[in-house]
């Protein structure tokens, strides 16, 4: 397309049509957006809104940047400590699993260490998004196993800020003391940026702060793009940047505003990174790789099954929690297609697009309709005797005891 | 004086916002979420399936909210509807036509001197009066919001109400 205007509009439109079908049929938003950008894109017959993804890069950039500046935003650490110890075992025990497997699963590959490394993240770390929305849309909210697989979803959104904190250094591929030195500025950073969300939000919240939406709208977006660039040109990449000014404007006194500010506008240029990413794929590719995804599918799957099993009885539940908390965590989404941008800008092996593009369409596309019908997952535990017997109904009729109101 | 005897618990839900529970008479655990964006769903368990649930927005959940308290309709059969915030009680009465404080000022019925309690606002027909003039005559079908201490309330209750 020659206008950019028609191409953008086109696929803001085409986007949404898509995802609206889905959403009739139970299916995330991210594939939908992912098969847009496919389906309109140059390597398919018929239309191409965008021939080249970089016509969209700043945008799709955007989109990066506000994910990962509104998990920084959302982002509590009280959350972890409210959860207590059964919280960070069955997080820490589901990221040791499925990264385990993932790095393992990678170095098999031999695409290298530093692909390995990549596709550790992108295969380990499940999507906060469809995560929370199948909990509410599937009606489990009232469950005794929900706040527990909430609770692994924010110890993986801890995972992912110390991962993309380091991943930056590994992928720009420097050795010896280079190498050092550019995991030490990584790590200054991010120090210095902590400090600044203890100490110094009240100054931030001054220079971003507004009773005027306009303003502070236009405030926020100034100091987290801002950071987010700082953050890049420092080779600390860009999304951790964005993260940490999250966690800085959360602790000022314009938060909640904030919160709700940036939704739109995270939606919109989301859906532009997804779209983004979608062009990058080219359905030629997949028979390439159609291999390894499906192995990897099923080393998810297993792996989130066992540490299903391990997060249920943590908390004196049977088989069927352990189901629906191993088929709930098995979404992946925005996490892993941010991880392989990141490797595709550091021009690692240009399998991992295909392969990370594929893996993420069939988990995302697949976990809503397997949460929605874990019963025989649960059948398959009992009888192979991996979880003998449910507790029964005890957590359904007695939730576990928590400070009075 | 109804109390929280049965225990209402409240955790927190990351990412969603906050779930409370208790349980019913017959053993049954209700559910509410009250979600960051402000939707609240109530879940109650059912025979047919696992679960039953109501999603609300913020201005209905309200509204059922004050259904619920007893704001508009005090059934008989409850002694006292009331609310307890830190040990600081608000109350809604409604004077009915032989109420003491019928046909008299809030300044002649020295309410707070007599009483300890506040009268925080006056609720008469469709129009409502926040923090009223002490001038202001008490009429039968007022409905009265009230703060104070909670031990402060039958004192107010003889002198005003009943």
């Amino acid at each position: 397309m020659e206008n950019s205007l028609i191409a953008l509009g086109g696929a803001f439109l085409a986007s949404a049509l898509l995802a609206r079908a889905g959403r009739k049929v139970g299916l995330p938003t991210i594939p939908l957006f992912m098969a847009a950008g496919i389906i309109f894109g140059p390597n398919t017959p018929g239309i191409s809104l965008i021939d080249h993804p970089e016509d969209v890069e700043l945008l799709a950039a955007l989109g990066l940047v506000l994910l990962l500046f509104h998990l920084g935003l959302e982002f509590s650490l009280d959350d972890l400590a409210a959860g207590g110890r059964q919280l960070v075992v069955a997080g820490a025990t589901y990221l040791a699993l499925n990264l385990g497997g993932g790095l393992a699963f990678g170095f098999l590959l031999g695409w290298g260490t530093r692909e390995a490394l990549v596709i550790a993240g992108a295969v380990g770390i499940s999507s906060s998004a469809i995560v929370t929305k199948l909990l509410v849309e599937l009606r489990r909210l009232a469950n005794p196993e929900t706040r527990l697989i909430l609770g692994i979803v924010v110890v993986e959104d801890l995972f992912l800020a110390l991962y993309l904190a380091i991943l930056q250094p590994v992928l720009s591929g420097s050795s010896g003391l280079r190498a050092v030195r550019d995991v030490v500025v990584a790590f200054l950073f991010v120090g210095a940026i902590v400090i600044v969300a203890r100490k110094g939000a009240a100054l931030v919240g001054k220079l971003i702060a507004s009773p005027d939406d306009e303003l502070l709208t236009i405030g926020f977006l100034g100091f987290v793009i801002l950071t987010a660039g700082v953050a890049e040109e420092l080779g600390v990449s860009d999304a951790i940047g964005a993260f940490l000014a999250g966690t800085v404007v959360a602790a000022t006194v314009v938060a909640s505003r904030v919160e709700r500010l940036v939704l739109p506008l995270r939606d919109a240029f989301a859906a532009v990174f997804f779209f983004a990413f979608g062009l990058s794929l080219d359905p030629a590719d997949a028979s390439d790789v159609a291999g390894f995804v499906v192995a990897a599918v099923v080393l998810s799957f297993m792996l989130n099954t066992v540490a299903g099993v391990v997060a249920a009885r943590l908390i004196g539940e049977g088989p069927d929690a352990a189901a629906r908390i191993s088929l709930t965590v098995l979404a992946r989404g925005e996490f892993s297609l941010i991880i392989a941008s990141l490797a595709v800008a550091a021009g690692l092996d240009a399998r991992i697009t295909p392969f990370v593009g594929l893996y993420v369409f069939v988990l995302a596309l697949a976990s809503p309709a397997l949460a929605a019908r874990p019963r025989w997952l649960a059948v398959v535990l009992r009888k192979t005797g991996a979880m003998p017997r449910s507790p029964g109904l005890r957590g359904r009729t007695a939730p576990p005891p928590a400070r009075p109101a | 004086m109804s109390t929280f005897n049965d225990p209402v618990t409240e955790q927190d839900l990351p990412g969603i916002g906050r779930r409370y529970q208790m349980t019913d008479d017959s053993g049954q655990v209700i559910t509410v979420i009250v979600h960051h964006s402000g939707r609240r769903d109530v879940y109650v368990p059912c025979r047919a399936h696992d679960v039953d649930a109501v999603s609300f927005t913020d201005d209905q959940a309200r509204r059922l909210g004050a259904v619920l308290a007893g704001v508009y309709f005090k059934p008989a059969a409850v002694a006292q509807v009331e609310a307890v915030i830190g040990g600081l009680l608000i109350d809604w009465v409604t004077l009915h036509e032989h109420s003491p404080g019928v046909g008299r000022s809030i300044a002649e019925l020295e309410v707070r001197k007599q009483t300890r309690m506040t009268i925080a606002a006056i609720v008469r027909g469709d129009s409502s009066f926040v923090a009223p003039d002490p001038a202001m005559t008490l009429e039968a079908g007022d409905r009265l919001v009230v703060i104070g201490r909670p031990e402060d309330l039958p004192t107010f209750l003889h002198a005003v109400v009943t």
